[in-house]
Parts: structure tokens; sequence; C-alpha cells
């Protein structure tokens, strides 16, 4: 293993998005706060608790798992793609590091920035709501799980975008309404039948209240069907990504 | 794995290399000898930069085998690639770096512990220590082509590819990439050039290779070729070749 070109293009990664800090950590910082204005100071008051939560502090899990998703999304597919745009990607092709480096040092920089941004709408949360952690390490290894899986689908749009088009698809088209049907705003209780039960086919729903789980201490879902969830998804998203990283798809000619 | 004694260092055995139909790379057999510099002629699509790819891990080879000082860039292609330097055709910079930065990086990913006195040492070969702090994107066309040529020699490849160096560089530059050859020469790198310039060739390398079509249509020393065509530049021997080639293709 080559681990120096690990360690190495590991801290480019992090010193990649952290130049552009406004761009990466602070834009989600804003949005966040401007959620917990909207649902907290203007609307809270207006609005019902969710099984005994306030409403403000029921949707702060959620609000969180979307911040570390396309986060974590964003950090590697940008990264790579406009390596690939640039040219600069030969660097890493020419580079004697295999399939597994390229992964590890991309993933764990976007799970990096994904903890980082997680962390701090948590702190932000903080600062709206009295919400605390029902159970700390669960909330830990389950963000940083679904970060994983989502940077190595990061990976593999990457890899198979050849215009910036392309690059939005997933996250405009895709992840967006399934983050916003998967229950971040809403209990899936709330909900008329069919439709409690159709929400429960969209995989997102598990992932964010996973993490209602490990913050608010109760879900929608069992915890062992988040975790199976996030199982499932980690080694679907895992094998895609070795494969077509393994292939060079759209990356050696 | 240890690789032979006296291993060339670059050596291809019927390196076929083909796109859906097309056939860029040839059933292309070559041997290149340490320390030596072999100049690759061709036209433009004749396979010279494929067949840089290949070997380089930038592209894989449809059939046949490369090795690089006996090691193959395949099964062993960590071993091949801490041997091997590229400088590539077209101008590449990433955005987010400084020259300074941007060299300790390509050290790091080649494996070598980054090393800014030897960062500078090469920012200093190549003029660019006044630059080391600019982001790229600002530098000039020439210093991003002395950048790629500082990135590619970051680790100490044994076997260097210059790809079209001088493409599009001004005279000056141009003569100062060739002294910068020959000081690689005399510390022993083997160096393979493509280039478009005939008298580059004909400057720089011990040995001429014709590339047309894919297929390796000759390889031969410089001093001979030119001998055994006396009275003829090295341009008119390489247009001999390439409109023979293209003649027996018509007449097929």
């Amino acid at each position: 293993m080559n681990r120096v070109g690990l360690r190495t293009l590991f801290l480019k990664e992090v010193r990649r998005f952290s130049k552009v800090w406004g761009q990466t950590v602070l834009s989600p910082l804003i949005t966040n706060s401007l959620y917990f204005l909207v649902f907290g100071a203007a609307l809270g008051s207006r609005l019902r608790d969710v099984g005994g939560v306030p409403y403000i502090e029921y949707v702060v899990p959620g609000l969180i798992m979307l911040s570390m998703i396309r986060n974590s999304f964003l950090n590697t597919s940008s990264s790579l793609f406009q390596s690939k745009v640039n040219g600069t990607v030969i660097d890493i092709l020419v580079a004697p590091l295999g399939v597994r480096e390229i992964l590890l040092a991309y993933v764990s920089a976007a799970v990096l920035r994904a903890v980082i941004v997680g962390c701090l709408v948590y702190g932000v949360a903080r600062a709206f709501t009295d919400i605390g952690a029902a159970h700390p390490l669960w909330t830990f290894t389950y963000g940083a799980g679904v970060a994983t899986a989502f940077a190595l689908f990061g990976i593999v749009v990457a890899l198979w975008a050849e215009k910036y088009d392309h690059l939005a698809v997933f996250p405009n088209f895709i992840l967006t309404p399934l983050i916003f049907l998967g229950g971040v705003f809403y209990s899936i209780t709330m909900l008329p039948a069919p439709w409690d039960l159709v929400s429960r086919l969209n995989p997102v729903l598990y992932l964010v209240n996973g993490m209602r789980y490990g913050l608010l201490g109760a879900s929608d879902v069992a915890p062992w069907e988040a975790a199976a969830v996030l199982v499932v998804t980690l080694g679907v998203a895992g094998a895609l990504s070795t494969a077509l990283l393994a292939r060079g798809y759209n990356l050696r000619a | 794995m240890a690789a032979p004694e006296r291993s060339p260092a670059l050596r291809c055995e019927a390196v076929r290399k083909a796109f859906g139909r097309f056939v860029a790379v040839n059933d292309v057999s070559l041997d290149v000898a340490p320390g030596e510099i072999f100049g690759l002629l061709g036209p433009n699509g004749a396979g010279k930069t494929t067949l840089i790819h290949c070997v380089a891990g930038l592209a894989r080879q449809t059939s046949g085998r490369i090795s690089v000082f006996g090691h193959d860039t395949v099964s062993d292609f960590r071993q091949t690639r801490r041997m091997v330097g590229l400088v590539p055709q077209e101008i590449n910079f990433d955005p987010f770096f400084t020259p300074l930065e941007s060299l300790l990086i390509q050290m790091g990913l080649m494996g070598v512990e980054p090393d800014r006195d030897k960062a500078e040492a090469l920012l200093a070969t190549f003029s660019l220590s006044s630059h080391r702090h600019a982001y790229t994107r600002h530098l000039s066309g020439g210093m991003k082509r002395r950048l790629l040529i500082a990135k590619a020699l970051v680790h100490d490849p044994k076997l260097l590819f210059l790809d079209e160096p001088t493409a599009g560089v001004d005279v000056e530059l141009r003569h100062e990439l060739w002294d910068e050859v020959e000081r690689l020469r005399a510390q022993g790198t083997t160096i393979v050039l493509t280039t478009h310039y005939i008298e580059e060739a004909q400057h720089l390398a011990d040995r001429i290779g014709i590339i047309h079509r894919g297929r390796l249509l000759v390889v031969d020393d410089r001093d001979e070729l030119l001998l055994r065509h006396e009275g003829r530049s090295l341009e008119q021997i390489f247009l001999s070749h390439i409109h023979g080639a293209d003649a027996h293709a018509a007449a097929q």
C-alpha cells in the first residue's frame, strides 16, 4: 500500500474544501440557521409537537442528515469530476495508487467535511433548541456511515458524468426528492394510507430516522431497520464505486 | 518481484490498443535501452500518445505486454509507476493549488515523502521560484508547461516520457528544455520524446522510431538512419516513410 500517497491525497482533498470554506462549511451553516429561524422563532408556536417533541427539535436530525449527505456527496463528486475536466486526474492515475487508496482518501476527506458540517449544524440547533443526544455513539457512527455511503455514490456519479449537467442529476433529481420525502420535516405517522407505506420504500427515510433515533431516542422505524438499510446502502455504493474505479471507467482509456 | 538484470528501460511486446474498431496502436514491439533518448516521431493520430499512455497507466493495452526495467506495467504497476515520469501533451493545472503545493502534493502521490527543499530546487531549475505561491491559473502558458515538467520529475523517474513538451512554446524556452533534457540524460535518465519538431528529435535523440497509423514503421540509430539515407534530412526520411506507408495502405 502507498501510505504516503494515501495520506497526501487525503490531505489534498481536505485542503481543497478548506480553501473554499465559505462555500463548503459556512453555506450549510447559514442555510440551517435560516431553517431554525423559520421553524423555531417564526412558526414554532403554530406547529404541533410530533410525538411529544417540539417541531423545531423534531426536524433537527433530518436537517443534520440532509447537510451531511449533501456535503459528503458533493465533496467527492465535484472534486473527482473537476479533476477529470481540467485534466489533473492524470496526477492520480500515473501515481502508484491502487483502488483502495484512492477510494479511502477521497471518502475519508468527504466524511470529515460531512462530520464537521454535521457538528456545526448540531451546534446551531443547540443554540435554537434544547435538543440533546440520546445515543451519542450511535449518532456519530450512523452519521459517519451515511456520509461514507454518499461519498461513495459521489465517486460513482463523478466517474459516470461527462458534463456538469450530469453531475447535477443525482443531487437535484434523485437525492433532494428522496430527502424531502424521507421524513425530514414530518413523521410518516402523519401520512394517510397508503402513503405511510409507500414512504417505507424510500431508503432515505430509514437514514433520517436512524439519526433521529440517535438524537431523540425515538423514530418512525426500528433502529435495526435503520442499521440494515445503511449496511445495504454502503454495500451497494461500495461495490459500484470499487467496480467502476477498478475498471477505470471514464478515467483510463 | 525482482527484475532480470540488464532489462531494457522499456520493452513493448506486440502491444495493441483498440478503441472499438479503431486500432490506435497495432502490434508495436520496441526496446528502449537504459540511459538513451528515444525520439518517437509520427503525424497527428499516429498512436504516439496512446502508446505512452499505455506505459504510464492512463490507458490499458488491449493485448501485448509492456515492462519497465523488467517489471510488468499491469501486474507490477506500483513498481513501474514509481519509475516512470510523464509530461503530458495537454497543459493541465489544479486551480486550487500553487506551484509549490502542486509539487509537494505530486511527490506524496508518487509515494515520496514531500520534501520542501527538493520542491524549491525544482522550482529554481524551471525558473518558477518567484511564482511559488501564485495560483497556478495565473501562470503563463510557458510557466505551466515548465511546472508540468517539474511535476514529472518530483520522484526522480528512471524513465521519463516527454509528450510533445515544446509544442507551442517560444524558441528560448524550447532551448532551455533541450538543455534540461541533456542534463537529465547526463544523470542517466532514460527519455522517450515525442515531437512534431523533426529538428528537436535530430538534436536530442540517440535513436528514432517512426510510427504511423498505429504501426511502428522504422526504429534505428539516428546517425545510421541519416547515413543510410545520405544527403537527405531527417524530415525527408520521415516523410518518405509516411508516404510509403500510405501508398502501401492505399494499394491494399
